[in-house]
């Protein structure tokens, strides 16, 4: 059978159980008798190793078997011998090296060493065994292990298993699927035939369908069966394929619906939900349709058809492109399902107590935006064990995300020392960064976000995860990249948060478009507050500066075209403005005119445009011409304090 | 050697097509029978490697001819031959013993494949 198109499947599904293991083995270290923990690291390796072993991924598989030995030795002796969470987070390390050698198609690393070291030793003890129940994994297990109780040798155990590991049970639990042709008849029939062949070569535990619903007549595409067999999976696959009308027959295990393992991964592939793919196609289909009307209307000059044809056309393709951006959609845990190892590795090597929290992680994001998430998160997580997080006492960190609007939050805390402006400001003086009276300008808040200047750590110490300053800059820079933004607040000796503002995807933004000294420009509608008309009298100028009066606010007026280098326009009685607002402030961005809002698909600038600070991107207009789109955000810190490390003296001739 | 076959069918039409197809595939048909109650009989008989049988006959049916043919071999491969609609009656037969089945109308090489297939079969 041809595996390879299993390959991705796999590749995304192993992820996923490697995360979980992770997840889980983190857990079990803090309640070493868990004996529920342990059961289900003992399904996650089964089902890596089912998973590998039908791949044909020997070494894959046998380190997925090797794992699985070791839990089932430690449930059979009632508890995890010390030192032994080490090995298995190996061991987990290990299989993940193997994943990413089978990803880049390389060969699968070698595992000698790690099947050679001695596993702890554990005598086996009576287990009861229950009734085996339809659908109940935890019995499935439990019958599994009174199988290696009393286990032999036998001559045909796998071959795939025995060159490398101890003799394998005599029988093995795994689920078996057997997929009939599209034009078999009687199906009903057919299942039970499949159904009598399995009863043959063992023991079916649970089947779907079900004999009795199959005796009633109730045919199915497919039949699905937890199956307890010595027989080896490649005979099993030969006696079935040989009942007539059987299409596919595959070892591979089915997702559980526990609500754990949802959705797809961050790499490759992304899983879609069927009904949201039939749904595309049916607009696609609709689609079709109207552009026959609209043919016809414009062979027959009808222009009150073309527009009606116009409008439902423009109607199904926003409910596509609504569409197709769901099916980017993928959830937050996917990346962040690594967090809480790390966390717990950070805490140990930094001897310090720390609990992890999350929360929202089925909060869906653009693939792309999750991918490039990835290291922020692993970054301010670092800092907060590292820097937050006070040696000797309970320490707790939490990443909780939820969605606002088009937009998600997700936040990182800590309930550590916290950040102290004035410190802050001080240490950016010493260090050079800023002088003294532009310091004492930072409201608190700009203050927080020196932290992210290059060059500038609060760190008294390093160490070799953070602390050199580098990172801060990075994560924020990244989070632009992606069109949010990062906040911090912090409060000293209750903890930090910083929090990420992200859009939901972003290929297709919605853009305010403006002119400014005679260009169009664009906008992206996120970073817009609103946008409002200023009669030129209410300006009022401190030096080079100006200001307006806003409700109860004191906003200082920023003309777009000299942020830009742009030739200034003529002097209007009333000004556009568009409202920014950055964190903690608002800015009014002095436009020409305002020409209106739209959809605008973005497309990244090459070198050497993407240099050009503020320039996020651009799209291509109706007629053909090239719009850049500006994010106003690192154009108008330029005009605050904080990133006076890189423009000085545009700070200077400022102030 | 070739595989020796047993065909029941009340239809000599359906009786000629299928001899027609066993023998372009290789197969040697050992007997013809048109009843229930004659499979039986002639199993005894010739003790082919593969029957096929109708389901819908005269005097004794298909699935009891199938029933008294598995009391007298437990081993025997029975392939039944129905009509399309008959799906109840192909499950009591494959519950009954049937080993495979196939539905009327079939082709060629479906036929030859069901039989190659059960015939490979323990």
């Amino acid at each position: 059978m041809d595996m390879s198109r299993y390959r991705e499947l796999f590749l995304s599904e192993t992820r996923e159980h490697l995360n979980q293991m992770g997840r889980l083995l983190v857990a079990l270290e803090q309640e070493p008798s868990a004996r529920e923990t342990i059961d289900a690291l003992f399904r996650e390796a089964h089902s890596v190793k089912g998973m590998a072993a039908s791949m044909g991924y020997e070494r894959t598989a046998a380190l997925a078997h090797h794992l699985e030995d070791m839990l089932d030795g430690f449930r059979r002796g009632g508890g995890m011998p010390d030192g032994t969470i080490d090995q298995l987070l190996a061991g987990l390390d290990l299989l993940e090296g193997l994943l990413e050698d089978l990803q880049a198609d390389r060969q699968e690393r070698d595992i000698a060493a790690f099947l050679a070291a001695p596993a702890e030793a554990v005598t086996p003890i009576a287990v009861a065994t229950g009734n085996p129940d339809e659908g109940d994994l935890e019995l499935l297990e439990v019958i599994e292990i009174e199988d290696a109780g009393q286990r032999e040798t036998v001559s045909e155990a796998p071959a795939l298993t025995a060159v490398t590991l101890p003799p394998p049970p005599v029988s093995t639990v795994f689920q078996v699927t057997v997929i009939l042709a599209e034009d078999a008849t009687a199906p009903a029939a057919r299942g039970l035939l499949i159904l009598r062949e399995l009863e043959r070569a063992g023991e079916i535990i649970n089947a779907t369908p079900t004999k009795e619903t199959l005796r009633q007549g109730g045919g199915c595409p497919r039949v699905q069966a937890w199956l307890r067999t010595a027989v080896p999976k490649p005979r099993l696959e030969e006696s079935l394929r040989a009942i007539a009308d059987v299409d596919k027959v595959l070892f591979v295990d089915d997702r559980r619906t526990d609500g754990s393992r949802r959705g797809g991964e961050a790499g490759r592939s992304v899983r879609v939900r069927t009904d949201l793919l039939d749904l595309v196609v049916n607009l696609t289909g609709e689609l079709l349709t109207r552009r026959f009307m609209l043919q016809r209307a414009a062979t027959e000059r009808d222009w009150a058809e073309l527009d009606a044809a116009l409008e439902q056309t423009t109607r199904l393709i926003d409910e596509l492109h609504h569409q197709a951006l769901q099916a980017r959609l993928v959830p937050l845990e996917n990346v962040a399902g690594r967090l809480p190892r790390m966390v717990r590795d950070l805490a140990r090597k930094t001897g310090k107590q720390v609990e992890f929290r999350m929360t929202g992680g089925g909060v869906g994001l653009d693939r792309l935006i999750l991918e490039e998430l990835s290291d922020p998160l692993v970054h301010l997580l670092r800092n907060a064990v590292d820097h937050g997080i006070e040696a000797g006492k309970p320490g707790e960190v939490s990443v909780a995300a939820r969605r606002e609007k088009d937009q998600v939050l997700i936040e990182i805390s800590d309930n550590g020392r916290g950040m102290d402006p004035q410190e802050l400001r001080q240490k950016a003086v010493a260090r050079g960064i800023l002088a003294p009276e532009q310091a004492a300008l930072l409201s608190d808040r700009e203050a927080l976000m020196l932290v992210c200047v290059p060059g500038f750590s609060t760190a008294r110490e390093v160490t070799d995860t953070s602390g050199r300053g580098v990172g801060m800059d990075v994560v924020k820079s990244a989070v632009e990249k992606l069109g949010g933004t990062l906040d911090i607040q912090s409060v000293v000796g209750s903890g930090t948060c910083f929090q990420l503002r992200l859009p939901l995807s972003m290929a297709i933004i919605r853009i305010l478009l403006v002119s400014c000294g005679g260009h169009p420009l664009a906008i992206p509608l996120t970073r817009v507050q609103r946008t409002l008309e200023l009669p030129s009298g209410e300006v009022r100028s401190v030096g080079h500066r100006h200001f307006f009066q806003l409700d109860e606010e004191e906003v200082e007026l920023v003309a777009l075209d000299s942020l830009l280098g742009l030739v200034g326009g003529a002097a209007a009685d009333t000004l556009c403005v568009v409202l920014i607002e950055l964190p903690g402030r608002l800015v009014g961005l002095q436009v020409d005119s305002l020409l209106g809002q739209r959809d605008a698909f973005v497309k990244n600038l090459g070198f050497p445009l993407d240099r050009l600070p503020g320039m996020s991107g651009a799209t291509v207009q109706g007629n053909g011409s090239v719009l850049f789109i500006i994010d106003p955000h690192p154009l108008l810190e330029g005009q605050s304090a904080v990133s006076l490390s890189r423009s000085k003296e545009t700070f200077d001739a400022l102030s | 050697m070739a595989l020796r076959v047993l065909i029941v069918d009340d239809a000599l039409f359906m009786r000629n097509m299928l001899k027609d197809i066993c023998v372009r595939a290789g197969f040697e048909v050992v007997a013809e029978g048109d009843n229930g109650e004659a499979a039986l009989e002639l199993f005894r008989e010739h003790r082919p490697d593969l029957v096929t049988m109708d389901i819908v006959m005269p005097k004794r049916s298909g699935i009891e001819a199938l029933q008294d043919i598995m009391v007298e071999d437990p081993q025997a491969k029975v392939v039944m031959v129905s009509a399309l609609g008959q799906d109840s009656l192909v499950l009591e037969a494959v519950e009954a013993g049937a080993r495979d089945f196939i539905v009327k109308p079939f082709k060629e090489e479906k036929v030859i494949d069901v039989i190659r297939r059960v015939a490979s079969r323990a």
